[in-house]
């Protein structure tokens, strides 16, 4: 086991949003994280990568070193795209030739040319931005990585190659990650587990094993899973809200 | 990047900022020229001609006490400006995490910055005497506040998102100073660094002028007592240029070194 969360609980300004919260990373596992907007799902992805303090319970882990993939790229804008993508190894004392090989190599893996490298943030797409915040988490060859709805703003086409490209990453360098999205069917495409939180203030969880290998799954299986899912108690919630927020 | 290419990127950069000095020099032209016209409507006794000012400019130079006095002017506002930009930063940076202290100082700015600099010179030659010290002091007093704020909003309004990202990776205070935090906080600094080198200039002509310490502002006072209208004028196109050159040769180059970043968003036809 990575990391477990035991009997973690947050507030803010007095308001319970989770209680009681039981959640574990095994070796090698990638866990999606799912709820309707509002629930915590974020507040538990920043107890879990240690951004803020929980208020009760604790968090255990078992690893060297994490690495989160943010909303929003959170790019430094005065640095190029090449020193953002070594921020993470710059801070954990990496010297400039190993950095260097780094992000040319986790560059190449995400799709960005070298061309782009010497390109500051604002001279970016937003895709492209995005790929340079997911090179910068794989830089560090992380044994843990936290993603927070890191696909949220990108095109269809874009979202889907990324997706593929954790999968891939995730089975290749065997680290485990924590995704939080609300999209079920790119829950079903990524990850091993689901965990749903409930919008309600206890946190009260469901847990589900996915068949197959996240990768292997044809998009016919996603569809039927996400199709039969649609209908379970369990899952009710996430599309009320789902719902409730397109009216 | 290699040698070659970093010099010519540094040409170019230099090119830009030459050719960017045009439009300042038209602006300029265009100020001589109305006052010209208020030389041809007053006469030479109360607005000589730019000319004859240039020409007085270039007898000063050439005289023998000049030097001497806008050393001593140049020391004493490096030394007003080094002190208020170095104390009002740091401790405007140090406020800035603190929102105790930011609240607790934000009113005695605003009592300071109130205070007129002649009231301090005046406080300043009691303490001091004569000296360069209270042109000194002067400067620091009226110049401080500004730094202050600068480094106080910088700090106050860093974007905690990025910090964030930062701790994530593992990042200390000072790293995230360091990385995130200070590139920000250059675009509040320069503002107020650039209107503190001003003051300084100004404050510390007026302070000699008024406690009678030598320095440019004391040679204008001589040249007061004796009517040299000429002279007065060309010592105050020299206070100017000294000015100019701190700002344009000294901390505009440094501004855009820091903050290349801003302009490679912009489209050719957009940049200075």
């Amino acid at each position: 086991m990575k990391l477990a969360l035991e009997g973690v609980g947050h507030a803010f300004l007095g308001r319970a949003v989770f209680d009681r919260l039981d959640l574990s990373l095994d070796a090698g596992e990638v866990v999606a994280l799912l709820g309707p907007s509002g629930c915590g799902k974020t507040t538990v992805l920043q107890i879990a990568a240690g951004l803020i303090e929980p208020l009760r319970g604790r968090v255990r882990r078992a690893y060297r070193q994490h690495a989160v993939v943010f909303q929003e790229p959170r790019l430094l804008p005065w640095m190029t795209t090449r020193d953002n993508i070594g921020y993470g190894l710059r801070i954990a004392g990496a010297n400039s030739a190993r950095r260097e090989a780094a992000v040319e190599r986790r560059a190449q893996e995400v799709g960005l040319h070298v061309r782009d490298l010497d390109k500051y943030p604002v001279e970016l797409s937003g895709g492209m931005r995005q790929r340079a915040a997911v090179a910068r988490a794989l830089a560090v060859n992380p044994d843990v990585v936290f993603f927070d709805e890191p696909f949220t703003a990108v095109d269809v086409g874009l979202k889907r190659a990324l997706q593929d490209l954790v999968i891939a990453t995730a089975a290749r360098e065997k680290f485990c990650a924590l995704f939080v999205t609300h999209d079920l069917s790119e829950a079903v495409r990524i990850a091993h587990r689901l965990v749903v939180l409930s919008s309600d203030a206890d946190g009260l969880i469901a847990s589900r094993a996915i068949e197959g290998a996240p990768g292997k799954r044809s998009d016919r299986a996603v569809f039927e899973m996400v199709e039969s899912w649609s209908r379970d108690p369990a899952f009710r919630e996430l599309f009320d809200s789902e719902r409730e927020r397109a009216a | 990047m290699k040698p070659i290419a970093r010099s010519l990127v540094f040409g170019g950069w230099i090119g830009r900022y030459l050719w960017s000095a045009w439009a300042g020099a038209a602006g300029l032209c265009c100020l001589a020229a109305a006052w010209q016209a208020g030389h041809e409507f007053y006469g030479s006794f109360i607005l000589p001609s730019p000319l004859e000012t240039l020409r007085a400019v270039g007898d000063l130079v050439a005289g023998q006490t000049f030097a001497m006095a806008a050393r001593e002017t140049a020391e004493r506002s490096l030394a007003g400006f080094v002190l208020a930009v170095g104390i009002g930063t740091s401790a405007g940076v140090i406020a800035g995490y603190s929102f105790a202290a930011m609240r607790l100082t934000r009113p005695i700015v605003t009592v300071i910055l109130g205070v007129p600099p002649i009231a301090w010179i005046v406080l300043a030659l009691i303490w001091f005497g004569s000296t360069g010290g209270s042109a000194v002091m002067t400067v620091v007093v009226a110049a401080l506040p500004i730094s202050f704020v600068g480094g106080l909003e910088g700090v106050a309004t860093r974007d905690r998102a990025l910090d964030a990202m930062a701790r994530s990776f593992g990042a200390g205070a000072w790293m995230r100073f360091r990385t995130v935090t200070a590139p920000h906080l250059v675009s509040y600094l320069f503002p107020a660094w650039i209107t503190t080198a001003g003051t300084a200039w100004k404050v510390t002509v007026m302070a000699e002028l008024l406690s009678n310490s030598g320095g440019i502002g004391g040679e204008l006072a001589t040249a007061r007592s004796l009517f040299d209208i000429p002279q007065v004028m060309a010592l105050i196109v020299v206070v100017i240029a000294f000015a100019l050159i701190t700002e344009y040769v000294l901390l505009h180059p440094l501004r855009d070194r820091l903050e290349r970043w801003r302009d490679a968003g912009l489209r050719w036809g957009v940049k200075r």
